[in-house]
């Protein structure tokens, strides 16, 4: 009998010795997950898309009949907006080709807010809510890549934190932490400067985002919009990620901080946006230093062309 | 067939779980309720109560296998969930001997496992530095919901598959089961 116990004993403790190491392993810092993690995600994720389809599909059909009651009164709503926006159409054609003109004189070819959008569908949420992580249908094969950004079209909701082939996971904007900042600007609407900050992380209590700004500012009001500045070399410029809702200062009185509220609702997700910028990223150009020898200057350009366009 | 059927059954919990978001109302969870579906988890205990004999351990195996694949798929942690089904599972296949399975057994005994499985999963996680819940915002907010859900799910899963699991233990090791 006793060597029974001890045999459990023993198993018990080798389960503690696995639990330990294979929790060490996963908290390393990877670029990329084995090949055998990869298949499992993408097989689970073939299977979820398999059993969400009819269930998409139902709900898709009950939200058609809802919406059908309000038609006509969204019909006259959106007639009046259609008038104002055929006159903004023309002006954004205009001013785009006045941009791309501006641009061929400077010999500049791409900037930091231009990106590749890959359309993705969330196919699963973590059932471990602790995880804020959601599995969309794309992945390495359409071009997914760690740390872009994804985005819906009311603004950022998270950037992926995992690709397989076939499908990738998204680590949503209440997850983030001060590993995954986000440099960001304020849009001042008083002020031709921008303020500039980081995104440092999550505030569970409040629900909203937290910003750190890199210098004091005057006059930051509430509700006025905060964009991904592009400079944190991730993602591209003019990312809507939320509003400010408050100004304050930080426990030591020292530095001014923010909080944002999401613009986009990170609940309620469906169809998803995933932003691959065009300039190269710090990741591509770590990647493969050939890419730094040409692109080098050119990003120096940019940064210093901005600085200007501050100034 | 039957022995196919277990591991396919297990899987497609493992995918429903994934889905189970869709329909769970947004407000609760932004209210900060935490619903933790351990579906897998449930029909394990079930199989360990009502396929698996006392020297078999079958519901073990499966305990580690499905425990990793939801530890990949659905976490950025490896080992968590491996570690406490497994556990968890043995002990329920160690109380097995004492206790005659009946619908009453198995009900207290998922009650008391699903909790002891979810207890186990926040002081790792806790530990590790993934949650940083208060002991007793634990409690009210994820521990009592995922309890209640999970109770809600066993009824269901013990309806539809206690006769199928005797059925396929019988044909399987070919004796008569005792319950």
């Amino acid at each position: 009998m006793s060597f029974f116990r001890r045999k459990r004993l023993f198993t018990i403790l080798l389960g503690f010795i696995i639990l330990v190491s294979l929790i060490g392993f996963s908290m390393l810092d990877r670029d990329d997950l084995s090949a055998a993690e990869e298949f499992l995600q993408d097989t689970i994720g073939w299977l979820q898309q398999i059993v969400l389809t009819p269930i998409n599909y139902t709900t898709n059909v009950i939200d058609n009949i809802d919406d059908m009651k309000n038609v006509y009164e969204e019909n006259k709503v959106l007639k009046q907006q259609l008038a104002t926006y055929q006159q903004t159409l023309y002006e954004v054609q205009e001013l785009r080709k006045e941009n791309d003109d501006l641009m061929s004189i400077l010999d500049k070819t791409n900037s930091l807010s231009d990106y590749q959008p890959i359309q993705a569908t969330i196919t699963a949420r973590s059932p471990e809510q602790w995880f804020k992580l959601v599995t969309i249908n794309k992945g390495k094969q359409h071009g997914v890549e760690k740390d872009m950004a994804v985005i819906t079209g009311k603004g950022m909701i998270g950037k992926i934190q995992s690709t397989s082939q076939f499908t990738s996971t998204v680590l949503l904007l209440n997850g983030f932490d001060r590993s995954n900042r986000i440099s960001v600007n304020v849009n001042l609407s008083e002020q031709d400067e921008d303020a500039r900050g980081f995104i440092l992380g999550y505030n569970e209590d409040r629900e909203q985002l937290l910003l750190e700004f890199t210098d004091y500012y005057e006059g930051i009001s509430e509700g006025e919009y905060v964009f991904s500045s592009g400079l944190g070399g991730v993602f591209p410029k003019g990312l809507q990620i939320g509003t400010i809702e408050e100004v304050t200062t930080d426990q030591y009185g020292l530095t001014q901080i923010a909080y944002i509220k999401p613009s986009a609702d990170l609940y309620d997700l469906n169809h998803v946006i995933v932003v691959d910028r065009e300039m190269p990223t710090s990741r591509e150009i770590a990647q493969d230093p050939e890419i730094t020898d040409e692109e080098d200057e050119e990003n120096d350009d940019e940064i210093d062309l901005q600085d200007e366009e501050e100034d | 067939m039957s022995r196919l059927y277990l591991p396919l059954l297990l899987l497609f919990l493992l995918v429903l779980q994934g889905i189970v978001f869709n329909f769970i109302p947004n407000n609760l969870i932004q209210a900060g309720w935490m619903f933790i579906v351990h579906w897998v988890f449930i029909f394990l205990v079930l199989f360990t109560l009502f396929y698996d004999l006392e020297d078999t351990y079958y519901s073990v195996f499966f305990a580690i296998l499905f425990g990793l694949m939801i530890d990949v798929v659905y976490t950025s942690v490896i080992g968590v969930y491996m570690f406490s089904y497994a556990i968890v599972i043995y002990f329920v296949h160690g109380l097995r001997k004492i206790l005659h399975a009946n619908f009453y057994v198995a009900f207290l005994l998922s009650i008391v496992s699903v909790g002891l499985v979810d207890f186990i999963i926040y002081l790792i996680y806790t530990f590790i530095g993934i949650s940083d819940m208060g002991m007793d915002t634990y409690f009210v907010y994820r521990f009592l919901p995922t309890i209640a859900i999970n109770l809600f799910s066993f009824i269901i899963l013990h309806v539809m598959f206690k006769k199928k699991l005797v059925r396929w233990s019988n044909q399987r090791f070919d004796v008569k089961s005792s319950t």
